[in-house]
């Protein structure tokens, strides 16, 4: 059992890094095969039904038309299955967040109830009938004007308003909102649902549109497989396949995303500790503060809700509609005698006596005053988020331009260059990584030492490793840039490519580990001498990397990384230069 | 605007022919502006508010009927649903329960409908609710019937 849960793992890790992680690169072979033996001995799986496993993605990126095609085949399907019309099928479909195996379930189980609760009515009140009753006008229920028969127009119910009532009713309920695709009939007696076809045939062309829009993406917005891709101006969805354990997903706008938070992608930091994160980043501004001292989130939908009159009985806006106390943010289903009534709620009163309430606000309270940790950590959460973006701009820039002048220059074939773009893709992730590590450290516990040392450790030597490959791919490089292109520095620029390909590889396997060792909760450190045993032997190996490639650097006037000084309290390493230590300022 | 302003006329000349059909009911259309009404309730028999006549204001917006009317009492009202100091009335059908074929008349019946059947499980006015939710009918009537003596009749003598 415990063997599958870690294929598991390794299956997701491997899977969602994608090119970064999967690529079983020239260099990056010995550390990673090496692993990958020693994982396949310990389970009894066939070989090559794990490397299939492995390459599969736990996810599809979606575009417009083929979420379009996906709802239209759903629909369709519900349509031969119960035989009924396109639009009836579709607010069947949407009031069951697009499960039509609960579709089928809940129809066949009890179709009347299903009926009556979305207010499909079985059989149309027939409207020619009441014309043979020589009935030449009749009065609109809403402007009580009186039209001809012929000028009114009815849902299934038979109920009938004039067209430009229903234009205008209509349009007011597009515009609130996507509540419009539950729109009842305006009699206030009536239930009936307005469809599609009736949307169509008495809205204006601006409202079809909005409608047709909503009901496009209600396929997404209400579903439970699929979501869209949170970066700006991006119109990708990603369905995502239940039962992974790790929720990363990439994007074909090439953003990394959180499946399950729809937060940037943030492994190895999980979605809470983000969320409390990015809240507390933010609380710092007005905005904030403000949304904090006025609103609460709807506690099923998360939207902010502003309470600006009437009772505790609260009900979010369509389509979330949920029904809550605005004191205790409970179901208000569960409210009533025993919570002490509805206005002055018990469970609120009570927690607030056993300080759940006042708990958090005091915790709030002393985060602000422990600003300084806190700068701490953000600055450098910030300034790697800042080094990220960078990075990114220069991997473009080298994909799209540079390498055709290198490629002038250098007189190589574009594939004996790819290792430049393997560093900088590398250069970018590890910046991810590197910066949620500061919110991973920001709520490791002060008081639980040893983690804290071993998380501080790691990520020191994480960083200077990452230091060291972001100054070989951008300093080193450009010598080359600068070159003549009638004498082609060959031999200078193979040293380079030796080294910048195994710093790639070694910053590649010391973030994987990282990742790693991050996402088990730092487990080894209970166990302190595997701990010295397998760091001091990691160390090395880096070390032994950059003594190698201390010769090449030594081309560069620039101080040695043996110069640095490693500080003894937290093992950052130090610029010579630096009297305390840059991280905890403590003296060398 | 055009709409609600012919919709709002309809009403009026509805209140004006229908005066006498429902003597609980006076809706009175202000002179220069027909989005402001103003509404003359009877406190409804065998209720604390019998005898009494309640004032009550309406702000109509302009894309009526299709948005619900304001509506809140001028008149002080001790009641669950009625905001004690504002007049401001917590009823579903004046937020999102609002169907455009409600008319300003039969906001007022279900208005007295209201008073009639107070709501105390989402109450406004906590004291009020207070009592009925604890059982203290008495102590709710007493109250409802000393405010409607005191604001809500004409004074004695």
């Amino acid at each position: 059992m415990e063997s599958e849960e870690d294929m598991h793992d390794a299956n997701d890790w491997e899977s969602v890094g994608e090119d970064l992680y999967s690529d079983y690169g020239e260099e990056g072979s010995e550390v990673y095969v090496e692993e990958g033996d020693d994982f396949f001995c310990n389970s009894n799986f066939d070989d090559s039904k794990d490397v299939m496993v492995v390459r599969e993605k736990p996810f599809t990126v979606l575009s417009e038309d083929d979420i379009r095609q996906r709802q239209e085949e759903d629909i369709s399907k519900t349509v031969a299955i119960l035989s009924i019309s396109k639009a009836e099928a579709f607010i069947l479909l949407r009031h069951f967040k697009w499960d039509e195996n609960r579709v089928n379930d809940e129809w066949f189980a009890n179709e009347v109830a299903v009926r009556r609760a979305i207010g499909l009515l079985e059989n149309r009140v027939e409207i020619p009938k009441l014309m043979e009753l020589s009935i030449d006008h009749l009065t609109c229920g809403i402007c009580f004007e009186t039209y001809p028969p012929n000028m009114m127009s009815a849902a299934a119910c038979g109920h009938r308003f004039c067209g430009a009532c229903w234009q205008g009713y209509i349009g007011t309920s597009i515009s609130n909102g996507p509540g419009c695709l539950t729109l009842r009939c305006p009699d206030p007696s009536c239930s009936a649902a307005i469809l599609q076809d009736m949307i169509n045939f008495l809205a204006t062309d601006e409202d079809k549109e909005k409608y047709a829009r909503f009901y496009f993406r209600s396929y997404v917005e209400d579903g439970r497989k699929i979501k869209w891709c949170p970066a700006p101006g991006c119109d990708f969805a990603v369905e995502y396949y239940k039962g992974s354990a790790n929720y990363d997903v990439s994007c074909s706008c090439s953003f990394s995303f959180c499946w399950n938070c729809t937060e940037e992608a943030h492994r190895p930091v999980d979605c809470s500790t983000v969320a409390k994160w990015i809240l507390k980043n933010s609380a710092e501004s007005e905005n904030m503060n403000w949304i904090l001292a006025n609103s609460k989130p709807c506690p099923k939908c998360k939207r902010p809700i502003e309470k600006n009159q009437g009772c505790m009985h609260m009900t979010c806006t369509p389509p979330c509609k949920f029904e809550f106390c605005w004191l205790c943010l409970g179901v208000w289903s569960e409210h009533g005698e025993r919570t002490g009534g509805f206005y002055a709620c018990n469970r609120y009163e009570s927690a607030k006596k056993e300080g759940v309430y006042d708990e958090a606000e005091r915790r709030r309270e002393m985060a602000k005053n422990c600003l300084e940790r806190y700068t701490h950590y953000y600055e450098r959460w910030a300034s790697n988020q800042t080094s990220r973006q960078k990075a990114f701009a220069d991997l473009q820039s080298m994909r799209n331009e540079k390498i055709a002048k290198l490629r002038e220059i250098i007189k190589e074939e574009e594939s004996q260059l790819s290792f430049v773009i393997d560093a900088w893709s590398q250069i970018v992730e590890c910046r991810r990584v590197l910066k949620w590590t500061y919110a991973y450290g920001y709520y490791l516990p002060d008081h639980e030492l040893a983690r804290k040392h071993f998380f501080e450790y790691l990520q020191g030597e994480a960083e200077s490793g990452l230091e060291r490959l972001h100054q070989c791919a951008e300093k080193e490089l450009q010598v080359f840039f600068d070159a003549l292109p009638d004498s082609p520095p060959t031999k200078e620029f193979c040293a380079f490519k030796t080294k910048l390909a195994g710093l790639t590889a070694v910053t590649r396997t010391y973030f994987e580990n990282l990742v790693q060792a991050l996402e088990n909760g730092l487990e080894d450190v209970s166990s302190a001498s595997q701990v010295a045993g397998s760091s001091t032997s990691k160390s090395q190996s880096t070390k032994g990397k950059a003594g190698k490639n201390k010769a090449a650097k030594l081309a560069v006037p620039q101080i040695s990384p043996d110069d640095y000084w490693a500080c003894d309290r937290c093992t950052f390493n130090n610029h010579p230069s630096a009297k305390r230590c840059e991280m905890c300022s403590h003296h060398q | 605007m055009q709409a609600s302003r012919a919709r709002l006329f309809k009403e009026y000349k509805e209140v004006q022919r229908e005066k006498s059909a429902d003597p609980d009911i006076q809706l009175i259309c202000d002179d220069s502006n027909i989005f402001k009404w103003t509404a003359l309730i009877k406190g409804p028999s065998e209720t604390p508010y019998e005898g009494g006549v309640f004032q009550l204001a309406f702000a109509i917006p302009e894309q009526y009927p299709l948005l619900p009317p304001q509506v809140r009492f001028l008149t002080k009202i001790f009641h669950p649903n009625v905001h004690f100091k504002t007049g401001e009335i917590c009823l579903d059908i004046l937020k999102n329960a609002w169907s455009p074929a409600w008319t300003l008349q039969s906001v007022c019946r279900a208005i007295i409908a209201l008073m009639a059947h107070p709501e105390a499980d989402s109450p406004l006015n906590c004291d009020s609710g207070n009592l009925l939710r604890s059982g203290d009918i008495r102590g709710y009537r007493s109250m409802a019937r000393m405010y409607t003596r005191l604001a809500a009749m004409p004074k004695k003598g």
